[in-house]
């Protein structure tokens, strides 16, 4: 159990520099080449899953059924021209992607991966997860003004507005958990669900925070029925109108990768993260599953997640800004407000099964 | 060491964001001012309060204060050239400020820093709460209820102005 603070203390004692440099220097390589490959196979899901929605193949030419698409569109996004404007901020111009691309590579590197392969197990692992989202939320919003575009400002506006307001309940739902866990270490909240997944455990309570969950992640990552932002046939593309290339890149690596997180905190809060299934007093069936490997059921259940936002993409009509506001402050709040409350009861009490 | 270039960063951010001419400049400058004392939190291990740095200054007020610069037209606040008079009376109330600051720190007798030792391990999560809301000597009740008062006469009030008449 090895906290930041705690190199940072061996830096100061010990003077062990090369250890600590050697750790940083590895965790980064390691969490830069997870997020690439992370949004590698999340867009690459992305098309054949819509495609066999609408009863096509979708991608099917390059590589066998057509599983090295994306790396042809990666590479060509980043040999693209990088343009800017004219008459943008510079400055801001080229810190807004950047932004986007740090809030989503810190959140990375706090995710546990399995009891040991955590990079950082930090003792405010949700609260840090929760602070981070700030900076993204800040790139699209320094992002739409700097381009200084009509339509790239509206979508920076929409895009903030939405994010903010979801971002309450958001934080409620995952309130309520930590209330019921006693802990804002990710570790310390899967083995709170040693006995069964708070989804199911907590009587409704869970089931609620969970669907709130659910409803205000896709919110949180701009996804349809939310996708306001980038609403094509209103927006051309919404914040990230004028930027191309490499920046482009940024942006939309940053958006794959937040639905990998933010299904990744689903599954550690609601379906035990690293936790194997385990049904009651079946030993067998729980011994089977326990050969199992913890980064095995992580990435099982996170893509469990993930499968559900791309199903909701092609299920729900997009939604109007004010129908959107309305569904948040009139709603979903006041729902999450009365969720923890009731939350607060069973953990004082104990009430939830197996205590 | 880390300390001393975080000082340094918190000072150099900070002047940046008074001396910046464009207001969103401004803004970004004092993200990596409040940033910075995040860190400077994590090194006096309350990593409790520097995430909640964070979430509160990064993620919410500067999101507000950008997001009210938004709304605004820019030139009109670059072009805004302040009179003789409100600039003396800004220079004085920073200046009294700084030396409320000044006379106050000196009155601690602090001589070094003191990092804390590994000894004294952070505390849990449930530790805060009770803290923070325990009536004993070292709770913070009266703190937290303040706080939790002001922010609700605030919320109420923006309902009040932001609420539409009824024709």
């Amino acid at each position: 159990m090895k906290s930041l603070s705690f190199y940072i203390h061996n830096l100061y004692q010990n003077q062990q520099w090369l250890d600590f440099i050697l750790y940083l220097g590895l965790g980064l390589i390691l969490t830069l080449s997870l997020m690439s490959v992370v949004a590698l196979v999340l867009v690459y899901a992305e098309r054949k899953i819509a495609a066999h929605f609408q009863c096509r193949l979708g991608p099917m030419r390059v590589g066998w059924h057509g599983t090295l698409q994306t790396v042809a569109d990666a590479l060509k996004l980043l040999l693209k021209e990088d343009l800017i404007p004219k008459a943008a901020d510079r400055f801001l111009f080229a810190l807004a992607p950047f932004l986007t691309v740090m809030a989503a590579l810190l959140s990375l590197s706090v995710l546990p991966f399995s009891l040991s392969a955590t990079l950082s197990n930090m003792n405010i692992g949700l609260l840090f997860l929760s602070a981070i989202s700030g900076y993204g939320v800040l790139g699209i919003l320094i992002g739409g003004w700097a381009s200084n575009n009509k339509w790239s400002l509206l979508g920076a506006m929409r895009a903030g507005a939405q994010l903010i307001s979801y971002e309450l309940s958001m934080t409620l739902s995952l309130l309520s958990i930590v209330v019921l866990s006693g802990s804002l270490n990710l570790n310390e909240i899967i083995a709170s669900q040693a006995q069964g997944w708070w989804i199911w455990r907590a009587h409704l309570v869970g089931f609620i925070s969970f669907v709130i969950y659910i409803i205000s992640s896709t919110a949180e990552t701009n996804r349809t029925p939310f996708d306001m932002a980038e609403g094509e046939s209103e927006l051309t593309a919404g914040f990230h109108t004028e930027y191309s290339g490499m920046r482009f890149a940024f942006f939309f690596l940053s958006e794959y990768v937040n639905l990998f997180i933010v299904s990744a905190i689903g599954s550690i809060l609601f379906l035990g993260g690293w936790m194997p299934l385990h049904i009651g007093e079946w030993e067998s069936f729980n011994a089977l599953m326990d050969f199992v490997p913890g980064p095995i059921w992580f990435l099982l259940k996170t893509g469990a997640l993930i499968f559900l936002s791309m199903w909701f993409r092609w299920t729900f009509p997009r939604l109007r800004v004010d129908q959107l506001m309305r569904f948040e402050w009139k709603f979903l709040l006041p729902l999450g407000l009365i969720n923890l409350f009731l939350s607060s009861i069973i953990a004082l009490g104990g009430f939830y099964f197996f205590p | 060491m880390i300390i001393y270039l975080l000082f340094f960063l918190v000072a150099f951010f900070s002047l940046l964001a008074v001396s910046s001419k464009s207001l969103y400049h401004s803004a970004i400058y004092l993200m990596g001012s409040l940033s910075v004392t995040a860190g400077l939190y994590l090194i006096l291990e309350a990593e409790f309060l520097a995430g909640i740095q964070v979430l509160v200054y990064v993620g919410g007020i500067l999101v507000l204060l950008v997001f009210a610069l938004m709304l605004t037209q820019s030139d009109i606040l670059v072009n805004d050239q302040p009179t003789f008079t409100k600039k003396i009376m800004a220079f004085g109330v920073s200046t009294s400020v700084f030396a409320l600051g000044v006379w106050l720190l000196s009155s601690l007798h602090l001589h070094s820093i003191i990092l804390p030792t590994a000894s004294s391990p952070a505390p849990s999560i449930k530790q805060l709460g009770h803290a923070f809301l325990s009536v004993q000597k070292n709770g913070y009740i009266l703190a937290f209820e303040i706080i939790s008062v002001l922010l609700l006469t605030v919320l109420i009030s923006a309902i009040v102005i932001a609420k539409k008449e009824k024709a």
